[in-house]
């Protein structure tokens, strides 16, 4: 019912985030399966075929910006078109938070962009989904810093 | 010390993967040492912890700073906090102990006054939720759902839901505070407390569900409020109004409708909302799909009215029709799911269905090609059927191609509306799938052909497919299903089609034994097929050729026959070596016996197949199912040579097998007993060798020679030797289930002897069951045992039957 991990990897395979929400990966299955993904996406033609992947029982919803794949697993029952909308979400966020958010911003910054991730989902679920919400808070945290 | 940022820089710098490597490894030597400091100020320790951070983006071991990390959270500075939260869910993982120093931190910062301190606990508590945390933590998070904070009430109900599912014995703590949060005025706190009623309902025994807060109501109440409420800037999405909450919404209720005592009048308010949303959404936006979609999803696993089922199958097929890949993909997916449910509805955009056949994506292809096959009976086969052929004439995807041609086989066969159409249709089949069609399909056409009564039919199929391999392009192609019929048929069939003509490359062609053996000679030189094929092809060919010589009157001709056997006497593969010096007996018998023996082959019995599905979503590729033979327990000769058992047989030997054990053997009357059917495999068997014959050990290993989930066969040799042996066979069970009717079959070589005593059990239901059985064997001084084993049993109720070959170490 909930995402079991989110990933942002480049074009060349190197990854940008990697969230696991699914403690049952150990480290090396996590980068072994980061590899397989990574060659699953990065092989598939985006004009002519659909964001969705069957991996490991599992589905992976996956959308590309500019040289970021945006990745999340989920179960192979849950509503893909939902997730693939919720994945939008979270870059449309990132893109007002960063300006014209590009892969350079997320390699520097990567500790606010796990803290972007974790206010639009907690322990896998979505739970907020006020941009302006969203936004207001990120000011505020990094105002306290 | 470098800041991040230089580190960031010089890792990706690095030209070479060895450079990247060398930075990488300084670094974290450098952090490791400085772990070691008991002195280390925060400052260092924060940028450190974020290098580590960065280090385990990039895939590389961090376990040494975990204990860092609850160091670094514990201070008082908030960005010091924050990065050790942060690492703390990314470095730990929930098995270790470092968690439990962890468990202060916690408990101390979700007490603290700012609430940006304890949100960063609770979202580390929500991302970790171990058992141990969970048992420690809850009482907090029970406090903090009370908060007046809609911030952290939000984060605390999702931090409870995901306590919940990984600790159900938590549930008392949090339910009740269902009924006051789904009536909050926050969106965010109505979001997250929908989480919260799924992972109760998840946690508790189905019978218990009843007890959980009745929150039915309440709910579409939300959702008919959100569906007719105006715009609202903050949750808007393309037009649509809070298109995650309606979505979370409408999955809840599909959950909680799932208990068997629904009342009516909760399925009546559903019905009416799903109706609503549906007929006013409109399509095309991937977030109306995505609120279509879920609606759905919830038709179709509620037990909803007729008429919203129709709307639902309608929006599948409007899905269909759409641009997007992944929004047709969703709708086939469902409409797999929902066309036992609703056939004929889904039947109406069967062109649809079709038309995605030639999609770009092969995923879609795949499910198209599902759905072509659930779909299709007596009504639409022509069309489907000539569909699904052209896509089996133009994909190249190999792994799909042994699914495609047994489906379409399994079909043409099940829904023909005449035989003419069905050849026609088989042999296309046949043409198009290359080398792909598996070995038991062709047995299965070639049961067909034999049980046709129609002559004329008989013998335009023949020249249809003689034909079709003669033609110019088709030699040099790897045809083996459609050469294997053809060469099969023609030696059933020749004389049907001798002296007609066909017309081959616009040229008339005679057809006769020479033409014929011409045949034989290109495909026998076609180099395209692997060692395997050659040698399926050539079992075929011999077998064919000795029919042949029945049928050819002319002299040379039948020289030719000969000449082909002999050159295949010598063959490495056992099996044509065999079988063609025994065909070349059979030449020098005289022309009665030989007309007897090479007599037409009888119809055999259908062997039913079940349609298969592709396991799309584990990508395995399709295998068919073990054959069931429930119906037919023939005699073992016929089992053991199955028609459609194994590749290596071919079907005339079946029939001609006791013919030829007459020739062969010295007398029948030796095998007394009638399970030792040792008449069977004589064909099958290695020339025994002999041996200096040894002396008769005695064994007692004991040997297991087969096992599986289900049952364990051992042997227990008791003597081998001076031409006998004596074995005792222990058959155990090793499921919980009860193994009843079993049955032990085996045959040995032609020139050995086998009794076996009865069994003591046919029934298996104690672990401490054994069948007992004790096999008795003769035959020549120093040839090798060999067995081929057969046996079956019921298990649930259903057949298990399973063959396989075993042979002894020591020899007679």
């Amino acid at each position: 019912m909930s995402i079991h991990y989110v990933l942002i990897l480049n074009r060349q395979g190197k990854t940008r985030l990697s969230r696991w929400y699914d403690k049952t990966y150990s480290r090396g299955a996590q980068n072994k399966s980061i590899t397989e993904i990574h060659r699953l996406v990065s092989s598939r033609d985006s004009k002519h075929q659909s964001n969705f992947i069957e991996y490991q029982e599992k589905k992976l919803v996956y959308r590309r910006y500019a040289g970021l794949y945006f990745i999340m697993s989920i179960d192979i029952n849950d509503s893909e078109l939902a997730y693939l909308e919720s994945l939008h979400f979270f870059v449309e966020i990132l893109d007002v938070y960063f300006d014209n958010v590009c892969e350079l911003d997320l390699v520097f910054n990567f500790y606010k962009l796990y803290a972007i991730l974790d206010e639009v989902y907690l322990g896998g679920e979505i739970h907020e989904v006020s941009k302006s919400r969203i936004l207001a808070r990120l000011t505020e945290l990094d105002r306290l810093e | 010390m470098a800041s991040l940022k230089t580190f960031i820089k010089a890792v990706r710098k690095a030209k070479t993967i060895a450079d990247e490597r060398n930075v990488v490894k300084k670094e974290s030597a450098s952090i490791r040492t400085s772990f070691k400091d008991v002195n280390l100020d925060q400052n260092t320790r924060r940028v450190n912890i974020s290098k580590l951070l960065y280090l385990y983006i990039i895939g590389e071991k961090t376990h040494f700073g975990q204990v860092e990390c609850i160091k670094l959270l514990a201070s008082p500075k908030f960005i010091d906090k924050r990065l050790g939260y942060l690492a703390t869910m990314l470095l730990l993982d929930e098995n270790q102990e470092v968690l439990t120093l962890l468990t202060n931190s916690l408990d101390n910062d979700m007490k603290h006054t700012n609430h940006y301190v304890v949100a960063q606990a609770l979202c580390c508590l929500g991302n970790i939720a171990s058992l141990e945390l969970s048992r420690d933590l809850y009482q907090n998070v029970e406090k903090l759902m009370q908060s007046k904070n809609a911030y952290l009430k939000k984060k605390a109900t999702i931090v409870a839901s995901k306590l919940i599912d990984k600790n159900p014995d938590l549930l008392e703590f949090f339910v009740g505070f269902i009924p006051t949060l789904i009536t909050d005025k926050s969106q965010g706190v109505l979001l997250a407390s929908l989480k919260l009623i799924q992972s109760c309902f998840n946690s508790v025994e189905e019978t218990d569900r009843f007890n959980l807060p009745n929150t039915y109501t309440t709910l579409i109440g939300h959702l008919k409020k959100l569906i007719t409420s105006g715009y609202n800037p903050d949750y808007d999405v393309l037009g649509i109004n809070d298109p995650f909450l309606i979505i979370n919404l409408i999955s809840t209720l599909r959950l909680l409708s799932t208990v068997p005592d629904l009342p009516a009048k909760n399925l009546e308010m559903l019905n009416d909302v799903l109706t609503q949303i549906c007929s006013n959404i409109e399509i095309g936006k991937n977030v109306n799909h995505a609120v279509l979609y879920e609606c759905i999803k919830t038709i179709f696993s509620i037990n909803s009215d007729q008429s919203l089922k129709i709307l639902g199958i309608n929006l599948l097929g409007k899905f269909l029709s759409t641009k997007d890949n992944n929004t047709k993909y969703v709708a086939l997916n469902t409409l797999l799911t929902v066309v036992n449910i609703e056939p004929n509805a889904v039947q109406r955009h069967r062109s649809i269905i079709v038309s995605c056949l030639s999609d770009g994506d092969i995923s879609i292809r795949r499910r198209s090609l599902e759905l072509s096959f659930a779909i299709l009976n007596e009504s639409n086969i022509r069309i489907l059927i000539k569909e699904i052929v052209n896509y089996l004439k133009t994909t190249d995807d190999n792994d799909l191609k042994p699914y495609i041609i047994s489906q379409l086989i399994l079909s043409i066969e099940k829904f023909s509306p005449n035989d003419n159409w069905k050849f026609d249709n088989l042999i296309k089949v046949l043409n198009y799938s290359d080398n792909h069609v598996q070995i038991d399909y062709i047995s299965n056409i070639l049961s067909l052909v034999i049980r046709l009564t129609a002559t004329d039919l008989k013998k335009s199929i023949l020249l249809k497919m003689f034909k079709l391999n003669y033609e110019n392009d088709n030699m040099n192609k790897n045809k083996l299903g459609l050469a294997l019929t053809t060469v099969w048929c023609l030696g059933e069939y020749f004389e049907l089609i001798n002296n007609e003509h066909i017309e081959i490359n616009d040229e008339k062609v005679l057809v006769n034994d020479e033409k014929v053996l011409e045949y034989f000679k290109i495909l026998s030189n076609n180099s395209n097929y692997s060692i395997g094929e050659t040698n399926q092809l050539t079992s075929y060919i011999i077998n064919s050729l000795i029919k042949l010589s029945n049928k050819f009157s002319n002299n040379s001709s039948l020289n030719q026959i000969k000449l082909l056997l002999e050159s295949h006497a010598n063959s490495s593969d056992l099996e044509i070596q065999i079988r063609s010096v025994e065909y070349l007996q059979i030449l020098t018998q005289d022309s009665k016996l030989r007309k007897g023996l090479l007599s037409k082959m009888p119809a055999p019995k259908l062997k039913k197949k079940e349609m298969l599905t592709l396991n799309d979503s584990t990508n395995k590729r399709s295998t068919p199912t073990p054959k069931s033979h429930s119906d037919n327990r023939v005699a073992l000769e016929n089992d053991l040579l199955d028609f459609n058992d194994d590749v290596e047989k071919k079907p005339e030997v079946v029939i001609k097998n006791d013919l030829l054990s007459d020739i062969f053997s010295n007398s029948k009357s030796t095998s007394a007993n009638p399970r030792a059917h040792n008449d069977i495999l004589d064909l099958f068997d290695a020339p025994t060798v002999s041996h200096t014959a040894p002396t008769s050990v005695p064994v007692a290993e004991e040997l297991i020679i087969y096992t599986d989930a289900n049952i364990v066969i051992k042997f227990l040799p008791k003597s081998v030797g001076n031409g006998f042996a004596q074995i005792e066979s222990h058959i155990q069970s090793k499921t919980s289930q009860a193994i009843t009717n079993f049955q032990l079959l085996i045959a040995v070589p032609k020139s050995q002897k086998l009794t076996i005593s009865t069994n003591n059990l046919v029934n298996l239901v104690s672990p401490s069951d054994v069948i007992v059985q004790n096999i008795k064997l003769t035959g020549k001084e120093g040839s090798k045992v060999k067995f081929r084993i057969k046996f079956n049993y019921h298990l649930n109720g259903k057949l298990v039957e399973h063959m396989f070959d075993y042979s002894l170490k020591q020899n007679l």
